[in-house]
């Protein structure tokens, strides 16, 4: 292997160093170099490359902007070189952490979704167990149900939460006040005490303008309402309950009666037509955890201003949400821990929350008027920090598990299958189930 | 699978021959014709024009009824917010190291391969030709969880290599460029040459390439092609932004979904440029070396 | 690679009279050493591999926790799960919509082509082969606009007509057609230029023979056009199937950041399954038993092909 190794290389730097600049072609042959480097590494897989203490690899997700976070570390860290890179949504960030684990070369840190966490928690052995760093001084910083879920059974912390998905309904005000309904934030979170409230408040104002009101049912109605379970598709004792558990089903029949009621857009969530949707005025409100509150800024700038946030239906709940973890293999994981502690510090994460509007994981916070007083002129001044805040006080631990993404996935499609592409509501449920069986017991 | 050569063919296809032109002269080409042929070329082109009107306008150009058919002024904003987006720079040399790479060494080494199948006598000659042409119908991602487990011991995952080595040689370029050396080197020019005393590198080196080169060219222009566009093997090894092919680099910015489908587009044509520059250089050797690679009834 | 190009096969030219033993063994050897590299390469690259999923597809296979070997149960499963039946059914439903459209297409273009006296021929032929050097990734994003339900260009056109729009990506049906189309588009120019290219080996005289004794456009066509294309048609079938069984940036550039295309899998394709159970769901247990699958009906399709086509060359 090794001859035929070289010659592709040797053959990389004469083209590059005939036919550049003699700068260009060092930084190029640099780069080149970095393969070999990788390749002449021992089986067990490559490092990410570099030794340089004060550089490290961060791997994120789009939609989740991290990068006024690693601007902000760059102001409090001048010396440390962060290189930042979006892989792709969530799930695919979380597929491409898992393909370097199995043998590439992996980021030094790497921020995980809540949903695929479980998945990663199963072999806790592929990260840094961060109470070797020091977690175990700084874990009671943060609410406790929420580190538990980055707590293995042995006791490890695999991750630190930067942020939690407090629930709330982002409306738009002008829209609202076309269909004759009211556009105080008071007033429109006493129109929905209850999701049925919230549907036909949706039936109130399609009759009244002939659009949609919501985006999509799948995630607008289903996701948040089967979020709000204490048990969701996990018994507390870890059990696989989805079928079994009335609230998946109750939240499964809700997201059915929204589509019925002919209040949805079919617009699939973060797609193409989504964006544009929102840019348009396509639908009146959407479910909008804090951290979905920056996706509807990129996707709709020119709203700015039209936009109140509202209490979900049911009062509380939590979606998403994300911790950041060190790969076993990182080069620096040092580097790393330090970026975690300084940024994900409660006074940090209230500096972001200010910044970017993602609820902070740290319970000191919650009561500080920074936060209780914050507005934010996107979202009409609304007080973004009291309403995501109320939505996750009290909410009591709920247990993920390995196939949770599975899960959530099918049961999605099964809703979207009936509300984009006609499929028979009456069978969607017996869908979804069978589904769920042949992907997790396959 | 054999093939009847045309004696009089050179390697570059010319039009036809004067002397069935002046034949067939009767015969008038009809405006349908033409039509037929305008609507088809019209197909071809339309979406590579499609794709560049909305890189220049951003994807209002996309979501505007009636959709707005001539380009805008904003390909270079949308550029560099591309450039913001993905490491695309990067992405563009990767891409051009691996395609420069593998069209050198198909080149090269599937002339060496095929001018032994078509030139030489060896022991099992036949059936390691067989072998070959039956490597062409195993469509290799089946074995992409093996492929990828074999480059992770060898430790080549997130590396370019573990898309050149694999691509240096491929079984349909060997099996082309036999076509093309039986079709245009005579035994007799060979026979002289090894009483001359010439050994097979040296006749090869000498007398075989240097006639072949212009198809062998053609041969890494495609294998520049394939390279270029490549898709799945990429996207499973290649896991880091920075070492992501241009194609890759699309995905990347399709997925994202803070940004619009102007963006994805700006991408995509960017990454078509590369190719179209090439094509309007070399596309007429592409157009011959494919019609003479082809099978002649 | 270069170990068997030796400095020694490089000497100066000589009579043949001088020709050491040496060379001579050198010699005997060359011609291994020239065809080498694809077989080292295949080996290592491609049987290898090929081997290895048959056994990797015996394990419960997590590539960052455990395996075990679970014997033939996942081809158990394999044989129970209605996602590999719905993709096998997607993938030979898109291959035949893609393939047969294409080669008809390409041979009425390669028949128009060969007109004699035709003006701007290059300009036609390059034009066709544009599709070709258009990546998969570029042509799947720019079809997805065109044949988007709400904003795509072919919807607006449908509406100015005074018709509805069609949601290709709702049923399985549309999003065949929509995947196909693009697999069209990129194949066709590409196939009218190996038509093309047999058509002119066609002489002229079996023509003016046929058109004196009275034979129009049609029985032409027929007679003497596709018998004489034959070969080639058997070899640009035997293409597409390979091709039209790999099918899957299309599929996977429309799933929408999922690797199901469609809520229902209406357009996964048994590549774009074998990567969400492998790479996705990281069964590589289970993702290499869709491989092997799709091995056994290479092997039969390419039995079928073989059949058809020595039956055709019979004929022929």
């Amino acid at each position: 292997m090794q001859n035929k190794l070289s010659a592709p290389q040797s053959a990389t730097s004469r083209v590059l160093s005939t036919s550049l600049s003699r700068r260009r072609a060092l930084a190029l042959s640099a780069l080149a170099g970095g393969t070999a480097l990788t390749a002449s590494a021992c089986s067990s897989g490559g490092s990410s490359g570099s030794s340089d203490p004060n550089t490290f690899e961060f791997w994120s997700f789009t939609g989740i902007n991290q990068k006024d976070s690693v601007e902000e570390y760059k102001k409090l860290a001048p010396d440390v070189t962060v290189k930042l890179t979006e892989v792709g949504n969530a799930q695919e960030t979380a597929q491409g952490l898992t393909t370097a684990l199995a043998g590439g070369k992996v980021p030094d840190l790497v921020l995980i979704q809540a949903g695929d966490l479980p998945k990663f928690m199963k072999n806790p052995g592929n990260f840094v167990d961060l109470t070797t760093l020091g977690a175990d001084d700084i874990q009671d910083d943060y609410v406790d149900w929420v580190m538990a879920q980055a707590t293995a059974k042995s006791g490890e912390i695999i991750g630190i939460p930067t942020d939690v998905g407090g629930m709330g309904v982002a409306y738009r005000t002008d829209l609202m006040a076309a269909a004759g309904l009211p556009t105080n934030r008071d007033e429109v979170s006493a129109l929905w005490p209850t999701w049925q409230d919230f549907i036909a408040t949706g039936q109130r104002y399609t009759q009244a303008t002939g659009n949609a009101f919501i985006d999509n049912a799948a995630t607008t109605v289903f996701l948040q309402a089967v979020s709000q379970g204490e048990e969701q598709y996990y018994s507390a004792d870890g059990d696989v309950v989805y079928d079994t558990n009335p609230i998946v089903r109750e939240s499964f029949d809700l997201g059915l009666a929204a589509i019925a009621a002919g209040i949805t857009a079919k617009l699939e969530s973060f797609t193409d037509g989504w964006n544009a949707g929102m840019a348009k005025g396509a639908f009146a409100a959407v479910a909008a955890p804090s951290w979905m509150l920056g996706s509807i800024r990129s996707a709709a700038p020119d709203t700015e201003g039209k936009w109140d946030i509202a209490v979900i239906p049911g009062g509380s709940g939590n979606w998403g949400g994300s911790y950041l973890a060190i790969p076993a293999r990182a080069a620096n994981p040092q580097a790393a821990w330090k970026y975690i502690t300084t940024m994900q510090s409660p006074e940090q994460q209230l500096q972001h929350f200010i910044d970017a509007g993602s609820l902070p994981t740290t319970p000191v916070n919650y009561d500080k008027p920074e936060l209780v007083d914050h507005t934010d002129p996107f979202f009409g001044g609304a007080p973004t920090g009291k309403i995501f805040t109320q939505a996750v006080l009290g909410l009591e631990p709920f247990v993920n598990g390995e196939y949770n993404t599975e899960i959530s996935t099918e049961l999605l499609n099964a809703l979207n299958g009936v509300e984009g592409d006609g499929a028979p509501a009456d069978a969607a449920w017996d869908t979804a189930t069978k589904n769920i069986k042949t992907a997790i017991g396959a | 699978m054999a093939t009847t050569i045309d004696p009089r063919r050179q390697d570059d296809l010319r039009p036809p021959a004067p002397r069935t032109r002046r034949r067939r002269g009767i015969v008038r080409v009809r405006w349908y014709t033409y039509l037929v042929l305008a609507l088809a070329a019209a197909a071809c082109i339309f979406p590579v024009y499609w794709m560049f009107v909305v890189s220049s306008v951003g994807s209002e150009a996309a979501t505007q009824l009636p959709p707005r058919v001539v380009p805008g002024g904003n390909f270079l904003d949308l550029l560099r917010l591309v450039f913001e987006t993905v490491p695309f720079v990067r992405s563009l040399i990767n891409s051009f190291i691996v395609a420069a790479l593998i069209a050198v060494g198909q080149a090269f080494l599937c002339s060496l391969a095929g001018f032994a199948f078509a030139k030489m006598t060896f022991r099992g000659r036949d059936a390691l030709f067989l072998v070959l042409v039956l490597t062409m119908t195993v469509p290799a991602q089946l074995a992409v969880i093996p492929q990828y487990m074999i480059m992770s011991q060898l430790g080549w995952v997130d590396t370019l290599q573990a898309l050149v080595v694999p691509g240096l040689v491929s079984a349909f370029g060997i099996f082309w460029m036999r076509q093309h050396i039986s079709a245009t080197i005579s035994d007799e020019l060979l026979q002289a040459a090894r009483m001359d005393g010439a050994n097979s590198w040296q006749i090869f080196a000498r007398i075989a390439f240097p006639v072949v080169r212009p198809a062998a060219a053609v041969l890494g222009l495609l294998g520049f092609v394939n390279a270029w566009n490549d898709f799945l093997w990429p996207f499973i090894v290649l896991k880091s932004p920075d070492m992501y092919t241009a194609q890759i680099a699309i995905k990347a910015l399709q997925s994202n979904i803070s940004v619009d489908l102007g963006l994805a587009m700006a991408g995509s044509f960017l990454v078509t440029i590369p190719l179209l520059v090439m094509f309007a250089f070399f596309g007429k050797q592409m157009v011959s070396g494919i019609m003479d690679g082809a099978f002649k009834g | 690679m270069s170990a068997t190009l030796t400095p020694g096969t490089l000497r100066g030219v000589k009579p043949a009279t001088a020709t050491r033993p040496v060379e001579k063994r050198w010699e005997r050897l060359a011609p291994y050493g020239y065809v080498a590299p694809f077989y080292v390469l295949f080996l290592v690259f491609g049987l290898f591999p090929l081997l290895f999923t048959f056994y990797v597809a015996l394990f419960d296979w997590n590539p960052i926790g455990d395996k075990t070997f679970v014997g033939l149960e996942n081809f158990r499963l394999l044989a129970e799960d209605p996602r590999f039946w719905n993709a096998l059914r997607n993938t030979f439903s898109i291959w035949i919509i893609s393939t047969v459209p294409q080669l008809i297409i390409a041979l009425i273009l390669a028949q128009v082509l060969n007109s004699a006296f035709l003006r701007f021929a290059n300009f036609f032929r390059m034009a066709m082969l544009l599709p070709y050097i258009t990546s998969v990734a570029a042509t799947a994003i720019v079809f997805a606009q065109i044949f988007n339900r709400d904003y795509g260009l072919l919807n607006w056109f449908l509406e100015l007509l005074g018709f509805e729009h069609i949601d290709f990506m709702s049923s399985a049906a549309g999003s065949h057609v929509l995947i196909s189309v693009m697999v069209i588009w990129r194949w066709f120019g590409y196939n009218t230029l190996l038509y093309l290219a047999s058509l002119q080996a066609v002489p002229r005289d079996l023509y003016e023979a046929a058109a004196v004794d009275g034979a129009g456009p049609v029985k032409q066509f027929f007679h003497i056009t596709l018998p004489s294309l034959r070969p080639v048609i058997v070899f640009t079938v035997i293409m597409s199937t390979i091709g039209g069984l790999q099918i899957f940036t299309e599929p996977l550039l429309l799933s929408n950041g999922t690797l199901t295309c469609g809520t229902a899998r209406q357009c996964q394709t048994l590549s774009l399954f074998l990567f969400e159970q492998g790479f996705g769901s990281f069964k590589f247990g289970y993702g290499s038993a869709v491989g092997v699958a799709l091995f056994a009906i290479i092997v039969v399709v390419a039995f079928v092909n073989f059949l058809l086509s020595s039956r055709l060359g019979r004929k022929g």
